[in-house]
């Protein structure tokens, strides 16, 4: 196999894939990338084998043909060589010659055949959508996914593919968040899947604001194919739980609030919060949103931000963390925040179906 | 939900609505079941998993709290969710087909070689074992987060292979798709010889080198096998990089493994050792009635206390004369007497007596480490390297054996009572005051109950 490039082109083209190469030891072929060389391009596969990612770059191909090399190292020498043109030559005996200006480097691969195959999905269910529409909705939910391995269904997000929308929900107990896309779904191709974090993460990196994306569920396995980039998952076993019990009834109390005024002033005042309890509190008067912290033995913070509210006076206290990472993550100007009473969740809210849920904590008066 | 936990759930109810708003109660509590009560847990059985999630991540305090107020004192929580599992193992039979790149056959545990009835509810748990139960359990709930490798030891029949089986079985049944391997060193050893003899190593190594969890009993027969070691030291190193899990057994501390290189000895004792000892008066009788109601006999009080009492050392063989007893029971319809037992029991009996530590066997044994004469326990002599010894079989004597302080005055030489409580205390003192005294003091104690 010898092909050349220009620097930019692999470096993009290997960034797209190298986050997947798997930390595990045991496996060495896991921590190379396939290169497969053909027809004026070069394919790039990675894979830890829950998650894969394909991706391509262009290249002048001499010599067609296929190897295998390790994904950091390559990545690494890439990024550093002087010269834009680079060309790669890779020996019967998978060592790659790398040559680049005045550089040369020599780099030992494994054999192509070694490397696992993505799996193929026949008999799939086949739904497309925007990149944009998926990608803002990852966004919006994937940060409330639970770390908490003990509770291995909920460290992942849930694709529900039913009723014409697709409905993204994350949740670790203590807050839940969901995302409704509006999507034209069969009857035959509705599914309720879980798509692990490492997936998630992923994919975010690779969607875009243009052109569609193709989504594929087969068993156990799911599909995200974005034309030039593909990124196969295995799917969390186990049904997710029914996350509809978690959403509050009607509220009580509805402020509207500026999104980014909002969340500079939780930023400020979560400065105080103390660790050992971290909330912040919300003291709702007429018109007026009163943001409280203290910590005993270090200090306290406080910041008024007028707002429209004509409701009873109450407080009520938050986890600043949590209540920050919606507000970071949405684009909105105006977000809802609806109450019901002290003790009861709190839910955010903005014009478009989108919900996040936050369990307030235990003011000690 | 029988008549006891509905009253025990509308009193807990009653003190539960004023700790969480009225919504939350509705939303939350509303459809909980309480389904088993005891003095120390309760059962409470929720429609599926979320409730479980949220009253954990959320309620907590609260029920906790109402717990203290409607009992007095604090339980422990469970939930069952009632969503039956069986709909999941079908799903990952299908995607386990579609899977490429593992070994990708089902595990269950009884091919494992797990005996189903070791699991960590039918363990019965003691002060003597409490901390290596705590330490299983934390283990098998985050395989390789908590303590890595575990490191279990204690004598025979006490548990060691009951507590690991338990955390393959916890770990195989929440986490289907990690691979446990679970194999007492004998077996390693003889699979290692085999490999080489057949040449194909690289698939033993994959066999091991790919687990998620490995459980290794009886480690101990590692010692002396130099290639078998080294092999084993490569796959723990590959494991426990990998950040997998390892959890070993053995009958003794890792350090007193005879023949055990060094740089396994450091890395056995990395993580979490834990010790098991021999269980309590109160405990084996806890066993006892537990095996008792799981074999569905029943016997008199005085039987079980009669064997509890008298069946000191091992678990093993407590259950082996319930059994023996039970089954007379059960086929003659003789009445149970003190007696009767005792025949019944003659041989075990006999062999718990014959462990009996002497005072002789005490001082021997001090007597060699201290590398002074046997005649120096006895002798008038009173150079402090030899009066050290002296004490230190004095001290262990008055603990290990139910002679009295003249019996052991005599023993040691025919000094009086007041020289052996004096030495009992001056030993006592260095242990506080000294480490490696003590240390020394423990490792002859435990030789000596071996």
């Amino acid at each position: 196999m010898k092909f050349s490039a220009t620097k930019e082109k692999l470096l993009e083209g290997l960034q797209q894939v190298q986050n997947v190469v798997s930390t595990r030891t045991t496996l060495p072929i896991l921590s190379n990338v396939l290169l497969q060389a053909s027809d004026g391009e070069v394919h790039l596969t990675t894979t830890d084998l829950d998650v894969g990612v394909r991706g391509s770059f262009e290249a002048e191909v001499e010599k067609e043909g296929a190897t295998t090399l390790p994904a950091r190292r390559l990545f690494n020498i890439v990024r550093e060589l002087p010269s834009s043109e680079i060309q790669v030559d890779v020996d019967g005996k998978n060592a790659a010659s790398i040559r680049s200006g005045q550089s040369f480097f020599k780099i030992l691969g494994l054999p192509e055949e070694e490397f696992p195959p993505l799996p193929k999905f026949e008999g799939a269910k086949v739904v497309t959508m925007r990149q944009k529409d998926l990608r803002d909705g990852l966004r919006r939910t994937s940060y409330a996914i639970s770390t908490d391995e003990t509770r291995y269904v909920l460290n992942g997000l849930l694709f529900s593919f039913k009723e014409n929308k697709l409905t993204l929900v994350a949740t670790d107990g203590r807050r839940l968040a969901m995302v409704d896309i509006e999507l034209e779904i069969p009857r035959s191709q509705e599914a309720d899947i879980i798509v692990p974090t490492k997936a998630v993460t992923e994919l975010q990196r690779l969607l875009t604001d243009n052109g569609d994306v193709k989504v594929s569920v087969a068993s156990g396995q799911i599909a995200f194919d974005l034309n030039k980039t593909l990124l196969v998952s295995k799917l969390i076993e186990g049904n997710y739980p029914n996350y509809k019990q978690v959403i509050p009834g009607e509220a009580k109390e509805r402020v509207t609030l500026e999104r980014e005024t909002f969340l500079n002033s939780l930023r400020r005042v979560s400065l105080l919060a103390s660790e050992k309890s971290n909330s912040i509190k919300l003291n709702f008067a007429k018109n007026n949103i009163d943001i409280t912290a203290n910590t005993p033995e270090v200090g306290e913070a406080k910041e008024s931000l007028p707002v429209q509210y004509k409701g009873r006076d109450f407080s009520i206290a938050f986890n600043p963390e949590f209540l920050m990472a919606p507000l970071r993550n949405l684009t909105e100007d105006e977000v809802f925040l609806d109450l019901i009473d002290e003790m009861s969740p709190g839910v955010l809210k903005i014009q478009t179906p989108f919900l996040y849920v936050l369990m307030p904590m235990r003011i000690s008066s | 939900m029988d008549e006891k936990c509905t009253q025990l759930w509308q009193k807990l109810s009653a003190a539960l609505k004023p700790q969480v708003s009225a919504d939350t109660f509705k939303r939350w509590f509303s459809a909980v079941e309480l389904v088993g009560a005891t003095d120390k847990t309760l059962s409470f059985r929720v429609p599926n998993n979320i409730y479980q999630y949220w009253i954990e991540s959320n309620h907590m305090a609260a029920l906790q709290a109402a717990i203290l107020i409607a009992f007095g004192d604090p339980r422990e929580i469970k939930f069952i969710s009632s969503e039956s599992p069986i709909e999941v193992s079908e799903t990952i039979d299908v995607s386990r087909k579609s899977d490429s790149g593992r070994d990708t056959k089902p595990t269950s545990s009884s091919s494992l070689g797990l005996n189903p009835r070791n699991t960590f509810e039918s363990f019965v748990i003691g002060p003597n074992n409490e901390i290596a139960h705590a330490a299983s359990l934390a283990v098998a709930q985050a395989p390789a987060r908590t303590y890595n490798p575990l490191f279990i030891y204690g004598g025979v029949g006490l548990g060691k292979t009951h507590l690991m089986q338990a955390i393959g079985q916890y770990v195989l049944a929440k986490k289907k798709n990690m691979k446990v391997i679970y194999l007492s060193s004998e077996l390693f050893i003889n699979e290692f010889i085999d490999a080489i003899q057949h040449n194909n190593l690289v698939k033993f190594r994959k066999r091991y080198r790919q687990a998620d969890l490995l459980c290794i009993d009886d480690i101990q027969f590692l010692g002396g096998k130099e290639r078998s070691q080294e092999e084993f030291f490569h796959t723990f190193n590959t494991l426990f990089d990998g950040h997998k899990q390892i959890v070993l057994s053995s009958d003794r501390p890792a350090s007193e493994i005879a023949n055990l290189e060094h740089r396994l000895v450091s890395r056995f004792e990395w993580g979490l050792t834990a010790e098991l000892q021999p269980p309590a008066i109160e405990t084996r009788l806890a066993i006892l009635r537990k095996k008792a109601r799981g074999m569905q006999i029943k016997l008199p009080d005085e039987t079980f206390e009669f064997l509890a009492n008298r069946i000191r050392s091992n678990v093993r063989r407590l259950e082996g004369a319930l059994m023996r007893v039970a089954s007379f029971a059960s086929l003659s319809g003789k009445q149970l007497t003190g007696e009767v037992i005792e025949h019944l029991l003659k041989d075990i009996l006999q062999e718990e007596a014959r462990t009996s530590i002497t005072i002789e066997q005490i001082q021997r044994r001090v007597a060699e480490h201290f590398d002074v004469r046997l005649a120096d326990m006895t002798s008038k002599r009173r150079p402090a390297s030899i009066a050290f010894p002296r004490q230190v079989a004095m001290y262990l004597a008055r603990e290990l054996t139910k002679s009295s302080l003249n019996e052991i005055g005599d023993a040691f030489g025919g000094r009086d009572h007041g020289t052996v409580l004096h030495a009992c205390k001056t030993v006592k003192k260095r242990m506080k005051e000294q480490d490696n005294i003590r240390q020394t003091i423990s490792f002859i104690d435990s030789s000596l109950q071996r």
